[in-house]
């Protein structure tokens, strides 16, 4: 497959800036796989997985929200935070996702709530992709 | 000449905590220059897909970017936890007072930075948040609460514009005060190839992008900010430094006279003695 520019930054961070042959990314209407050559598309990136090609093997990362762009010249993917399988700091993940838990069973009203399940989502979002390594 | 000796010994012990602190400021501003070049590529993507968003469509518009007439206004204004940073704190205050001088209402405040939050509340404004200590190790998160929280505000119509005050980051030598509009947004007309698609739609994707545009230009304001704070800082305790050593120096000169002085009389003394015992 013919690779093609990608560039995944973060707020803190750009995290990728390179060559891939694919990425696969979840977004707010299911994954959508992007290869060379792709129509300009841009998108709304969720909470999941994402994967990209490098030389014939697939890279994971966990995401959080954000968008995805695809131009002629480049494919960016921007999002609030980005952490490769390899690099997700398990502990912390589940610390992260008892306390959600926590949260989840004390909150008062809906807002409560819903912040409380997306904080949920992307610890156990972190916990299954670092389970892939 | 007690008291001068102990006026001396007063200035250097001043001398070695401002040189300390401008060695703390030096280290911590590097990384703050770091953090600042780090931020800003996330912040130029996402404001180039958002025009490009409202430029392509010209029929579209969204709570956030219509504009309403102005009755009360939110100042988020970004200063310092601490103080002893030359005029970098009152700089961008005074700023943001200055900027209501004309309004009849008060603007809501949310205030970050110590500095901000005692400035406001002194003063008897609506300060609707506080956020203090969090620039130093500023976390995307941190600034989405506060973005999220100005939105809420202007799309409930509680407020019905949105000003950020910061300090620009031009050198270590040069800070400057600076205000922006965060809400309604403005969009630029940009040239682009126009055949995007949108999944699901332009609207959806927008309305996605606009909190963490807002975020992560919060982010930048405050990011810009704290590395001005230890820029000016830096550059204050540099002249308190080098003040201190003029000082020390010019008191060592009056406390050598003063001495050569005391010896001399005590010489004229002893020979006016001797002189008179001989006679």
């Amino acid at each position: 497959m013919t690779p093609f520019k990608l560039q995944i930054i973060t707020p803190e961070k750009t995290v990728f800036d390179g060559e891939t042959e694919q990425i696969i990314v979840r977004t707010t209407v299911g994954d959508v796989g992007i290869l060379n050559g792709h129509e300009p598309y841009c998108a709304a990136v969720a909470i999941g997985q994402m994967r990209i090609m490098i030389d014939g093997e697939f890279r994971r990362a966990a995401t959080s929200g954000g968008i995805i762009k695809v131009s002629k010249e480049k494919t960016t993917v921007l999002v609030q935070t980005c952490e490769w399988s390899d690099e997700i700091d398990v502990e912390r993940a589940e610390a992260a996702k008892a306390a959600a838990e926590e949260r989840v069973k004390a909150a008062k009203n809906d807002k409560e709530l819903l912040l409380a399940e997306a904080k949920l989502k992307r610890a156990l979002n972190r916990i299954d992709t670092s389970n892939f390594n | 000449m007690k008291a001068i000796k102990r006026r001396i010994k007063s200035v250097g012990s001043t001398k070695q905590i401002t040189n300390a602190m401008q060695l703390v400021a030096s280290s911590k501003l590097r990384k703050a220059k770091t953090r600042a070049e780090q931020t800003r590529p996330y912040f130029n993507e996402l404001y180039k897909t958002m025009c490009e968003i409202a430029s392509a469509n010209d029929d579209f518009s969204t709570v956030y970017t219509i504009k309403r007439e102005v009755k009360q206004k939110l100042f988020i204004v970004v200063a310092g936890d601490r103080g002893l940073a030359g005029g970098y704190n009152s700089n961008v205050l005074k700023m943001a007072a200055a900027a209501h001088a004309d309004d009849a209402e008060k603007p809501k405040i949310i205030a970050i930075g110590r500095k901000s939050a005692e400035y406001f509340q002194k003063r008897d404004y609506d300060v609707v948040a506080a956020f203090a200590n969090i620039a130093e190790d500023i976390k995307p998160n941190t600034a989405q609460d506060i973005a999220d929280l100005a939105l809420k505000m202007f799309a409930e119509g509680e407020v019905d514009e949105v000003h950020v005050f910061y300090t620009m980051f031009n050198s270590t030598l040069s800070q400057q005060p600076e205000t922006m509009k965060l809400l309604p947004l403005d969009t630029q007309e940009l040239e682009f190839e126009g055949n995007m698609t949108y999944d699901p739609s332009p609207e959806a994707v927008f309305n996605r992008i606009v909190p963490r545009f807002t975020a992560s230009l919060l982010m930048c304001a405050i990011v810009e900010s704290y590395a001005s704070e230890q820029g000016a800082r830096r550059t204050a305790m540099e002249a308190a430094t080098d003040n201190a050593d003029a000082m020390t120096e010019s008191l060592s000169l009056l406390y050598n006279r003063a001495r050569q002085a005391s010896i001399t009389t005590e010489i004229i003394d002893i020979v006016s003695g001797a002189s008179a015992q001989n006679n």
